[in-house]
């Protein structure tokens, strides 16, 4: 019997586990055969010469865990039951607690288009680990399709290993794929500083002073896309077909107009030997929903998140949440959301409200920003809590 | 020829540790600790499994354990995910096929 159990080794549940288990018996599981979840392929600089290297990062969290926590690897998490205590049961045995924290991330989106699942191509993470953490090329020449800030960050990080990257476009447009050039248009300028949107502001010089969404600055926008940091990002080209017999061999752009209409007759290949696809993040919360939580579907997070307070706290007494499976954001506020159910497992109120303020900190200072209206995205989470908390006190 | 990144600007350099392991038969080498699915792309193995039903092709698509298109064969374990399984010395790793189809005979793809 452990007095808590963490599902995920990511920075949220190693920070849980750093706090826990100085006062308790602690056990972590995670799948991946290396903790440190998805901090392991995450490489941007944070400000000038000041590298936010994952990899490193997560070292220091397991160095720190390792001979006080109880930390088990490859071992999946299929299946969690509560009567006095949480059972927990996984691939490679079932264990029990008094506490559980769910920590388990998210998953990439991805949409489909016609030959996705040719061999060569694969998720823009996919492309992340194979080239940080796994440090095998992915290709020699790779096409991102999808214009968002995970996409944004990882086609610089494959040009820090010196993959070339032909081109970043939009997907087609389908019942599951919408996003318009003005979309994408606004995703760069909400990257605010981040080196990739630097061309925004400078370099261009289209937009940045005035309102984002200008249309003539969308009117504006080159046809081929502009080469900005190195990165070759175009807006008015959409992917609408991979193609290839046995593996990505090439892709199809069709050009459009500003509103994303296209444009006849104007498609053309591209040669490329793997293709990434990106649609965002999407939090992980089966374990949730395998214990019936109330799900809450706020875009700005993400998708469905389990239904929890701002403390971390979930309507099952002891079960706790942290990191990205409350919505997506980056890897520091999952360290601090870890710590934060540490602290309330452990009744430490006054850390608890600490942990809190780095939160809300670190939400504004945040250099990589996924969703603009984030926040909002948590006051729903948040008021819905209250309320149904205040209907219970009634 | 290597497809691996052994120096890296801002990472650093690595000497990785090669090991050898069995594909379909063949020996080749992989990174000891590191995915299979990373090690056979560092061979430019891309075709990890062929889809049970038509044969088609299917390589490593999201790489971190929640996808499931990169199941392979492990010392005759079926559906092992390599991108969560870890090269180790002498492991005998296969390839999955196309499987007979039980209703209309092995015949019914050609
Ligand atoms: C592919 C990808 C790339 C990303 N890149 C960036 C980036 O460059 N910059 C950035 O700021 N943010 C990035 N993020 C966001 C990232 O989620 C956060 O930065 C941070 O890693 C979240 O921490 P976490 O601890 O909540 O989850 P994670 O780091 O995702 O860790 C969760 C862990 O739980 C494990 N797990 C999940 N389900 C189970 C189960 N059922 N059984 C056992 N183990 C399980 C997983 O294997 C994983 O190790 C990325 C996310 C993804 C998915």
């Amino acid at each position: 019997m452990f007095d808590t159990i963490i599902i995920g080794a990511g920075p949220a549940g190693l920070s849980a586990a750093g706090i826990l288990q100085e006062k308790q018996k602690v056990l972590v599981l995670d799948e991946y055969f290396h903790a440190g979840g998805r901090l392991l392929g995450q490489l941007y600089e944070e400000k000038k010469g000041k590298w936010w290297n994952g990899l490193e990062i997560a070292r220091k969290l397991v160095s720190d865990t390792q001979d006080k926590t109880e930390i088990r690897l490859s071992t999946s998490v299929y299946d969690v039951e509560l009567d006095d205590t949480y059972t927990v049961h996984t691939t490679s045995g079932t264990f029990r607690s008094r506490h559980l924290i769910i920590a388990t991330g998210s998953r990439e989106k991805s949409n489909p288009l016609p030959e996705w699942d040719l061999p060569g191509v694969m998720t823009v993470g996919a492309a992340q680990v194979l080239t940080n953490f796994s440090r095998v090329r992915p290709g020699d020449k790779g096409v991102i399709v999808g214009i968002n800030p995970l996409s944004m960050v990882i086609a610089m990080e494959l040009g820090y290993a010196d993959i070339d990257v032909a081109k970043i476009c939009l997907p087609p447009e389908n019942l599951l794929s919408t996003q318009k050039p003005e979309d994408a248009f606004e995703t760069l300028v909400s990257l605010g500083h981040s080196a990739p949107s630097r061309f925004i502001s400078t370099g261009a010089g289209l937009a940045g002073k005035a309102k984002p969404i200008h249309p003539a600055a969308l009117k504006l926008f080159p046809k081929n896309g502009i080469r900005a940091m190195g990165l070759p990002i175009s807006i008015k080209e959409k992917i609408i077909r991979i193609n290839g017999t046995e593996k990505v061999e090439s892709v199809t752009v069709q050009k459009t107009d500003s509103k994303g209409k296209p444009l006849n007759g104007k498609t053309r290949e591209v040669k490329c030997d793997f293709v990434c696809i990106s649609d965002g993040l999407a939090p992980l919360s089966e374990i949730g929903s395998l214990l019936n939580l109330k799900h809450v579907y706020a875009e700005s997070l993400g998708g469905y998140v389990p239904l929890h307070s701002e403390m971390m706290e979930t309507e099952l007494p002891n079960l706790y949440v942290a990191g990205n499976v409350t919505g997506i954001e980056n890897a520091k506020v999952a360290m601090y959301q870890g710590q934060l159910a540490a602290h309330k497992i452990l009744g430490d109120e006054d850390a608890a409200m600490r942990s809190l303020s780095a939160i809300t900190h670190e939400r504004k200072n945040a250099k990589v920003k996924f969703h603009k209206d984030l926040l909002q995205g948590r006051e729903t989470v948040e008021t819905m809590w209250r309320e149904i908390e205040k209907r219970k006190a009634e | 020829m290597t497809d691996r990144i052994m120096n890296h600007k801002i990472l650093g350099t690595i000497q990785p540790e090669l090991v050898p392991f069995r594909w379909n038969g063949e020996i080749i080498h992989g990174a000891e600790g590191e995915s299979l699915a990373a090690a056979l792309l560092a061979n430019g193995i891309r075709t990890l499994r062929r889809h049970e039903k038509d044969g088609k092709p299917r390589g490593i698509y999201c790489n971190i354990g929640h996808c499931s298109e990169c199941r392979v064969t492990v010392n005759g374990e079926r559906n092992q995910r390599a991108c969560l399984t870890p090269v180790e010395k002498g492991m005998d790793v296969e390839q999955q096929t196309e499987l007979p189809h039980l209703v209309k005979g092995d015949d019914a793809h050609v």
